[in-house]
């Protein structure tokens, strides 16, 4: 009878060690996710920003300037899927990256005050976007493992818990460091 | 960056001048010290021939004492050659490496960014040090010295005994980015093998923060990261960085410590030997010693390059 009590008192302990560690990763993740989201909404809040101080020097580059403007009004809009997230986040990485070495070809903005101070800030939330992606990703592995592996993986198909996919690193992010690299890291 | 080639110039013009007068104070002082050798050493002969028989303790007693006052009248006797020494060679290369930078032989770094870099958490009963550096490499403050710091503890028999907690070069800067959190970059000993150092390594990591699991394979075998912060801490350690460090880390070939708090970096470089110390029993007119002093200040000086430090492509402008 002990015996029993005891056996029982031990696999209930397992489940709920299990469980809260299936639970914990999984909360990690979406935390992350939410920091991830919060980084890329800085980014968005930059652009007008940057609009509106590259704007009169770059005539060339009036397309670009459009479409970021309207890719930011997309990325800000309401009920997004987050694959649709990923895919705006990527296409304004590029034009963001193409404005970025155009500016280059203008020495007077390249110099400016108002531009240095801008592109430092864009630099760096780029850099906190990249450390947030790679800390999801982090987080994201780690849930796999555990929705993958025995012993987690009973409770997590009983929870139907699936695998997340990770950021994959796209080439416009590749074309980020590359841009990175042009001012000298 | 100055090369090995100049630092020869630079000793054949300016510094063995200078070694010549150090190199006959040191041959008196070394005459100086074998005589009181001889004279202790006799003296304690004949306090151990006279009090042997009456306890066999005495034997060791008079050992001891005899140690002790050799140590005594050795740290005596090379003081003002030490001191001398240093301002007539050590000076020179720090102001070879980088005019900019300013030399203090009796200085250190402050005790509290010691304690605020929270790489080694054990009570300070002793800190000590010298040869302290201070400057700027282009946009980056630095500042190191020679450390030594220790815990006093007492045996299960009562006794007081020093544990040394660092001995080494202790480098601080300015990092290049903004930050709030701590991020602790320590050797991993989990991988290696357990015991004396093993012990001390989870004494070490109770309270600092959650475990950081970085995507370097290469970076987390060497080094164990633990952060306030999952995001920061990769913000910080950045896929270049984290290169980087390990680069420095092999050039050092030791294993090594880095904190990143409060906008600032720390490293923690441990050393057997006493850093920037002249020769006593050996001459020191002499190429090797001065390449030695030279390649241990340029390791330190070169952190700022190595790690990039210079780079302010961030909001976090430089100050000088």
């Amino acid at each position: 009878m002990a015996l029993w009590i005891f056996i029982i008192a031990v696999i209930a302990i397992l489940l709920i060690v299990i469980y809260n560690s299936l639970i914990s990763k999984k909360n990690q993740v979406e935390n992350v996710f939410g920091s991830v989201d919060a980084m890329l909404k800085k980014r968005y809040d930059m652009i007008p920003n940057l609009v509106s101080s590259v704007q009169n020097y770059m005539q060339h580059e009036r397309g670009t300037l459009n479409e970021l403007t309207e890719l930011r009004a997309k990325a800000l809009s309401a009920g997004l899927s987050s694959d649709e997230k990923v895919d705006l986040d990527n296409k304004l990485s590029k034009a963001l990256g193409g404005i970025m070495v155009a500016v280059e070809n203008y020495p007077d903005l390249k110099a400016s005050q108002n531009f240095l101070q801008l592109q430092g800030s864009i630099n760096e939330v780029e850099e906190q976007i990249s450390a947030a992606r790679r800390a999801y990703n982090a987080a994201v592995t780690s849930y796999n493992n555990a929705v993958e592996m025995f012993p987690t993986n009973v409770l997590a198909s009983m929870l139907s818990y699936k695998r997340k996919r990770v950021f994959e690193i796209p080439e416009s992010e590749r074309q980020n460091v590359n841009v990175q690299d042009l001012f000298n890291r | 960056m100055r090369t090995l080639e100049d630092l020869r110039k630079l000793y054949a013009q300016d510094i063995a001048p200078a070694l010549y007068p150090l190199e006959r104070e040191r041959k008196r002082i070394l005459r100086k010290f074998i005589s009181a050798a001889a004279i202790v050493v006799l003296s304690m002969s004949a306090l151990a021939f006279f009090l042997v028989p009456a306890s066999p303790n005495f034997g060791v007693f008079s050992l001891i004492l005899g140690a002790i006052i050799l140590a005594f009248v050795y740290q005596w006797l090379i003081k003002d050659y030490t001191s001398d020494f240093k301002t007539a060679v050590i000076q020179k290369i720090v102001t070879f490496i980088d005019p900019g930078l300013a030399y203090s032989k009796h200085g250190k770094i402050n005790r509290s960014f010691f304690s605020l870099s929270g790489i080694f958490r054990q009570r300070l009963d002793k800190y000590s040090g010298d040869d302290h550096v201070t400057g700027a490499i282009g946009k980056t403050r630095i500042e190191f010295s020679e450390l030594y710091t220790a815990c006093v503890e007492r045996d299960s028999r009562g006794r007081r005994h020093e544990k040394r907690i660092f001995k080494g070069l202790f480098f601080m800067a300015d990092f290049n980015k903004d930050f709030i959190g701590k991020t602790f970059v320590l050797p991993d000993t989990a991988e290696r093998m357990f015991g004396h150092v093993g012990t001390l390594f989870q004494s070490m990591n109770r309270f600092r923060g959650e475990l950081i699991k970085l995507e370097d394979v290469d970076f987390e075998r060497q080094f164990a990261v633990y952060g306030s912060d999952q995001i920061e801490a990769r913000y910080i350690l950045s896929t270049s960085l984290m290169k980087r460090i390990l680069d420095f880390q092999k050039k050092t070939g030791k294993r090594i410590y880095l904190s990143f708090v409060g906008s600032k970096l720390f490293v923690a470089i441990p050393y057997g030997k006493d850093l920037f110390e002249p020769r006593v029993f050996r001459t020191i007119l002499h190429f090797d010693p001065i390449k030695e002093y030279f390649q241990d200040l340029q390791l330190a000086i070169g952190i700022v390059e190595d790690l990039n430090l210079n780079t302010r492509i961030w909001t976090k402008q430089g100050n000088r």
